[in-house]
């Protein structure tokens, strides 16, 4: 199913990495910032181009990607060369560590540490003050996560063929626990069957793992239980993800099976929210312009972002009802893929889900599944 | 099993009075360290703390989907802000007004509004300390003391989940019996052909059907080389290990270094094991093994509440004649439980001087994971989960080490 059947690690393509890396230089240069010091593994992916181990869950800061301005050198924490390029000479290899001491001592054998004015990281812990002032001394710490949201922000053509063969995945993993969907079958055993199709692909590496869940009736986001099954008329969320080559594949969908289910008032509801997102996403639009699509309909706000940008993780813009004013600072601009979010729920009856990939151009949105969730509604029965 | 005088592991843990014990000590060491207020933001700490369970997501989703705890000292129950839907275990748990929406601290306008509600929680000019930072609380000057920085709770944290409960124990058996159960799959499988991502799909498939939250770490299933040379450049001249798995098809005479864990009511499991791709391993694979029991037996001849950590590397590398039977870049053993690899960490490079003052206690779990390399000829590495006791160990599963 992938691509290409992949044998070995290597690190993404060269000209992909030269690109991504020149626009982080010049944003660097426009703020003047000497020294970059990633934690974050989608930053760190996003400068060096190198895949490494894949762990689940948040991560605390520490230096694990460096990037100099002035000479474009770049340090990466790897112990060993496996899938690094030869632009990143051994040298700037750094084997892991569990010791600050040493930590600190190759921050300050880098070139240029000494002399750094601007240092920028994009994460920190309550000791990262203290370790910024030791290693570069005559350095200001910074706010490198803004910097780079903003590098990330807008997809290289190439990044977004990488979302597409991501999605596509996505969407090749989900049939499976489409196929397995039916009466009596655990959130987890749909889980299981969407893990098994993806690795069978070729790909090993989720964005998230709460797959599939019965939605609630009582609760507008909450689960009814940890162990839920199946059953007739239950609206059952699916939520689909998957890294390949870094970059991330997500969609969304509601099934259900058997009596009731939506029901046409819910249906109906649904197709206009969905049919206001989609019509939100114009190139120049206000991000408000999606949050106010809920208002349009009467439907609550949405419990999770209404829109989050897809790259290598999450990126700009994100909007959510949970930050209006950020929400409002932002517009929709080409060259983003939205992870386009709609979410209504019924007393009673449960939620509908849905989650697109939309990729915005000059001429508008773009869908990119094979299977739009505004063409595959008639599986909210 | 006896961790200390009557302390038995259940067959069930009981998650209610885990969440108990667990908040008791939370808040007894903040008012030995005079915190009145602890802010949680790591994934695991706001899961040790709250008992929140949600399936892990990849790090990229994490910064706009992070779940954060607030334990206030005076307040027997944790605050939880999750942007993640509530269970009906957590709504039983916390009360509705401690169960709040998702805090955006990456944010300044998630900031501010997460200032105003702290406001609502803790007192005034309370001293309040957290386990990480970000920039936009570093400019609201939300936590930041005197000093510049704010107070450290990151520290606080891991010694709190240093000694396990025997709840907590029950949970632990219960993932690492998931994860056997998916290796057992996993091995069933093993054969020349099969793709390293084969492997993965049946563990994958195996850990959720019976159980799992979510799986951890990408599943190594480790191609070995006869000879380091063979293998990547490493910084430390020694083994690279582990390397990420493809769809390379595994071939007869392979040897496999298995590394895996899933993730199981908040708790982490780990399962390290060498296995020989379709044929049985030869005499001299057979005495690397032996050898490796030799190490492993040792070090468990020392292990003891009370131990330091110098004497458990010291027996394993007395017995392999002088060398760390380690890879350098990791340890000799690590501490398991919330996270994959947590305190203590035995025979790492934070050196000689801290394993020499570090103490083993009971109600400790520890994986211990030696080699046996013998360049030219390939190696053996497995992992041995146990819990410390009073007067030894306890093993925490009983997996076999077939083919040997």
């Amino acid at each position: 199913m992938a691509a290409v059947t992949e044998t070995d690690i290597h690190p993404d393509d060269a000209a992909l990495r030269k690109v991504r890396r020149e626009r982080v230089l010049a944003e660097m240069a426009d703020e003047g910032i000497d020294i970059l010091i990633t934690g974050r593994e989608s930053n760190a992916r996003y400068v060096a181009g190198v895949p490494r181990l894949w762990l689940a869950g948040s991560r605390p800061f520490g230096p694990g990607c460096i990037l100099v301005r002035e000479t474009g050198a770049i340090h990466l924490v790897s112990t060993w060369d496996e899938g690094v390029p030869d632009d990143i000479p051994h040298e700037n290899l750094h084997g892991i560590t569990f010791n600050g001491a040493n930590t600190l001592a190759w921050l300050q054998r880098i070139d240029g540490a000494a002399t750094a004015r601007t240092v920028a990281t994009d994460g920190l812990m309550p000791s990262s003050a203290q370790l910024i002032e030791t290693a570069f001394p005559s350095a200001e710490l910074v706010d490198g996560e803004q910097m780079m949201r903003r590098v990330r922000r807008i997809k290289l053509p190439e990044e977004v063929t990488a979302i597409r063969t991501s999605v596509r995945l996505s969407e090749h993993s989900l049939a499976a626990a489409e196929a397995a969907f039916s009466i009596g079958i655990t959130e987890r055993q749909l889980t299981a069957r969407f893990m098994e199709a993806m690795a069978e692909a070729g790909i090993t590496t989720p964005t998230t793992q709460d797959v599939a869940w019965v939605t609630s009736r009582q609760h507008s986001w909450g689960r009814d239980a940890r162990n839920n099954t199946v059953a007739p008329g239950d609206l059952v969320a699916f939520d689909a993800g998957l890294l390949c080559d870094g970059y991330y594949g997500e969609i969304g969908r509601t099934m259900s099976l058997g009596a009731a289910g939506a029901g046409a008032g819910l249906k109906q509801r649904w197709d206009e929210l969905w049919d206001r997102l989609l019509a939100a996403c114009r190139p120049g639009a206000a991000a408000t312009d999606l949050l106010d699509a809920y208002d349009a309909v009467g439907v609550a706000p949405a419990p999770m972002p209404v829109a989050r940008g897809l790259g290598l993780g999450n990126d700009l813009p994100l909007v959510t009802h949970a930050l209006p004013r950020t929400s409002a600072a932002q517009t929709i601009e080409p060259g983003v893929v939205l992870a386009l979010t709609g979410y209504l729920w019924q007393d009673g009856v449960g939620a509908v889900y849905g989650q697109e990939p939309v990729l915005v151009t000059e001429s508008g949105p773009t869908l990119l599944s094979t299977n739009p969730f505004r063409d595959s509604r008639s599986s909210i029965k | 099993m006896a961790i200390g005088p009557g302390a038995l592991i259940p067959e069930e843990p009981d998650f209610d009075r885990m969440r108990t014990d667990r908040t008791q000590r939370l808040r007894e060491a903040m008012r030995d360290q005079a915190i009145e207020a602890l802010v949680l933001l790591g994934n695991t700490n706001v899961v040790y703390a709250t008992g929140a369970i949600w399936p892990l997501s990849d790090g990229g989703r994490t910064n706009f989907e992070q779940p954060v705890a607030v334990v206030v000292a005076d307040d027997e129950s944790p605050h939880l802000f999750s942007p993640l839907r509530a269970d009906d275990r957590l709504r039983h748990a916390l009360a509705p007004d401690h169960l709040h929406g998702p805090a955006h601290l990456d944010f300044d306008e998630g900031v501010e509004a997460f200032g105003s509600q702290l406001a609502d929680l803790v007192p005034d000019g309370a001293v309040i300390a957290i386990d990480e930072w970000t920039h936009a609380l570093r400019r609201a000057g939300t936590f930041t003391t005197d000093r510049g920085a704010p107070l450290d709770g990151g520290r606080l944290i891991s010694k709190a989940k240093l000694i396990k409960t025997p709840d907590e124990l029950a949970a632990m058996r219960a993932g690492l019996t998931i994860t056997e159960a998916g290796i057992t799959e996993v091995q069933a499988r093993l054969a020349p052909g099969v793709r390293q991502t084969d492997l993965t799909a049946a563990f994958l498939r195996t850990i959720f059907d019976h159980g799992a939250d979510a799986n951890v770490l990408d599943p190594i299933w480790q191609i070995m080389p006869t000879r380091i040379a063979d293998g990547p450049w490493t910084t430390t001249g020694g083994l690279a290990c582990p390397l990420l798995s493809t769809e390379r098809e595994l071939v007869k005479g392979d040897v496999l270094w298995v590394d895996t864990g899933v993730s199981y009511q908040g708790f982490h499991s780990d399962f390290g094991r060498t296995w020989v791709v379709g044929q049985e391993p030869s005499a001299r694979q057979r005495e690397q093994f032996e050898k490796w029991r030799a190490i492993i037996n040792a070090v468990l001849a020392v292990t003891r509440a009370g131990a330091t950590n110098s004497e458990l590397t010291a027996a394993a590398t007395e017995v392999a004649g002088g060398e760390k039977p380690w890879m350098s870049h990791f340890y000799l053993g690590h501490g398991l439980g919330i996270d994959s690899a947590e305190m203590p960490f035995v025979g790492s490079d934070i050196g000689e001087a801290f394993d020499a003052g570090y103490r083993l206690e009971a109600g400790m779990v520890l994986v211990l994971e030696p080699i046996v390399w013998e360049d030219g000829y390939g190696g053996y590495r497995s992992e041995e989960v146990l819990l410390i006791t009073a007067d030894g160990w306890e093993p925490m599963t009983d997996y076999p080490y077939d083919p040997f």
